[in-house]
C-alpha cells in the first residue's frame, strides 16, 4: 500500500515537473480579468501593421529603467499588468472591422465591462470600455475604426488617464498617428 | 592482605609482567612476608598466569578469516545496491528535471535593446490611448457646443420673432 502510494507520488511529481515549462510559456496575459480577445482580422486585412504585447515582466523592466528619469512614469507603469495593441490597415473597407467591433462590444457588455465613451459617426467609430472591480480598475479597452485603420488597445491593470499626458512627455517618442 | 587495594594489585601485575623494579619488588616481598593474604594473592595471580600461558592458541580457519575480511566490502556494496533501488533512481532522475523546470521558469533578463523597444511600444500604446481620448473629447465638445449653439440661437430667434409679431400687432 505504502509502495503504491509512493509510486503515485512520484508519477504525480513527474507529471507536474513535465508540465511546468509549458505553464511557464503560456501567455501570462490571457488569464487576467482585464484581458480582451479582439479576434483575428488578418484573414481580410492581412497581418496587423502594429502588434504590441507587453506583459508584466517586461513592463517591470521598463518601469525600473524609467524610475531614475521619471518616478511618475515608473509609478504608472508599476500599476500595469499588460498592454496590447493591434492595428490593421482597413484600406477603405472598414465594414468587417465594424462588425468585429460589434462582436467585441457584446462580449465586453456580457463580461462586466462598462462603456465610458462611444462615438458612432458614419466615417469613424470610437469605443472606450472600462472594467472595474470595486474601486480598482482591472482593464481599459479602446477601439477605433475608420476608413484607414482599425485600432484595438487593451490595457490590463490600473491606468489613470490624467497621468497619461505627463507620462507621454517623459517617454518622448516621436510618432505620427492618424487617428484624427 | 587486610589493606589490600588497587595499588597492591597493580604491583602484583607489574611483578608478573616483569615490569616492577627491584626496590618495589623487595618492598612487595617484605609486605607479603608480614601479610599472608597479600602473599596468597601473589601466589594465586602467578598460578592464574601459568594457567593462561598453558591454554593452546587455536587459529581461526582461513574461510572464516576470508568471511570476516569480506564484511566491510559487503557493507559497501549493499549501500550501493540501496542507491540503485527504484525509489532512489526516481529521486535522482527527478533532480535534473527539477533543475530544467526551474531554469525554464526563471525569467530571462531582457537586453537593454529589448527594454528600449518595449519602452517605445509602450509609448505607442499610450499615444493611441491619448489620441483616442482626444478624438472622443473633441467629438463630445463639438456635440455639446452644437447643442448649446442650437439652444441659444433657437431661443434668440424665437425672441426676435415674438418681438416682431408684437411690433406688427402694435402697428395694426
Amino acid at each position: 500500500m505504502k509502495r503504491s502510494m509512493r509510486h503515485k507520488f512520484f508519477i504525480g511529481l513527474f507529471c507536474t515537473l513535465l508540465s511546468l515549462p509549458a505553464i511557464g510559456q503560456e501567455d501570462e496575459l490571457k488569464d487576467l480579468p482585464g484581458f480582451v480577445d479582439f479576434g483575428d482580422l488578418s484573414s481580410l486585412y492581412g497581418e496587423p501593421k502594429i502588434i504590441i504585447n507587453l506583459g508584466g515582466t517586461m513592463l517591470n523592466f521598463v518601469g525600473m529603467m524609467s524610475s531614475s528619469e521619471s518616478p511618475e512614469t515608473a509609478d504608472l507603469i508599476s500599476k500595469l499588468k499588460g498592454i496590447r495593441v493591434m492595428m490593421y490597415d482597413t484600406e477603405e473597407n472598414s465594414d468587417v472591422a465594424k462588425n468585429q467591433f460589434a462582436k467585441v462590444k457584446s462580449t465586453l457588455k456580457s463580461s462586466g465591462w462598462e462603456p465610458i465613451v462611444q462615438v458612432n459617426e458614419d466615417d469613424e467609430q470610437v469605443m472606450i470600455y472600462m472594467k472595474m472591480d470595486g474601486d480598482n480598475m482591472e482593464g481599459l479597452t479602446v477601439m477605433v475604426v475608420d476608413d484607414e485603420e482599425a485600432v484595438f488597445v487593451n490595457v490590463i491593470g490600473q491606468l489613470n488617464p490624467e497621468e497619461l499626458g505627463k507620462v507621454m512627455e517623459t517617454l518622448d517618442v516621436d510618432m505620427d498617428l492618424d487617428l484624427d | 592482605m587486610n589493606k589490600y587495594d588497587e595499588s597492591w594489585e597493580q604491583q602484583i601485575n607489574a611483578l608478573l609482567d616483569g615490569e616492577l623494579d627491584k626496590a618495589d619488588a623487595d618492598e612487595l616481598k617484605t609486605a607479603a612476608t608480614d601479610d599472608r593474604e597479600l602473599a596468597r594473592a601473589i601466589v594465586e595471580a602467578y598460578q592464574l598466569q601459568q594457567l593462561m600461558d598453558e591454554i593452546p592458541v587455536e587459529w581461526a580457519p582461513a574461510s572464516l578469516g576470508k568471511c570476516l575480511r569480506a564484511i566491510p566490502r559487503e557493507q559497501r556494496s549493499s549501500s550501493r545496491i540501496k542507491l540503485l533501488q527504484p525509489r532512489w533512481v526516481t529521486a535522482f532522475a527527478a533532480v535534473p528535471l527539477v533543475i530544467i523546470a526551474v531554469s525554464m521558469m526563471q525569467t530571462d533578463t531582457p537586453s537593454d535593446a529589448e527594454i528600449v523597444k518595449a519602452k517605445q511600444e509602450l509609448a505607442i500604446a499610450f499615444a493611441y490611448l491619448d489620441k483616442a481620448g482626444a478624438v472622443t473629447g473633441r467629438r463630445i465638445e463639438s456635440t455639446v457646443s452644437n447643442t448649446m449653439v442650437d439652444a441659444v440661437t433657437g431661443s434668440v430667434n424665437k425672441a426676435i420673432k415674438l418681438q416682431n409679431e408684437n411690433s406688427k400687432e402694435k402697428e395694426v
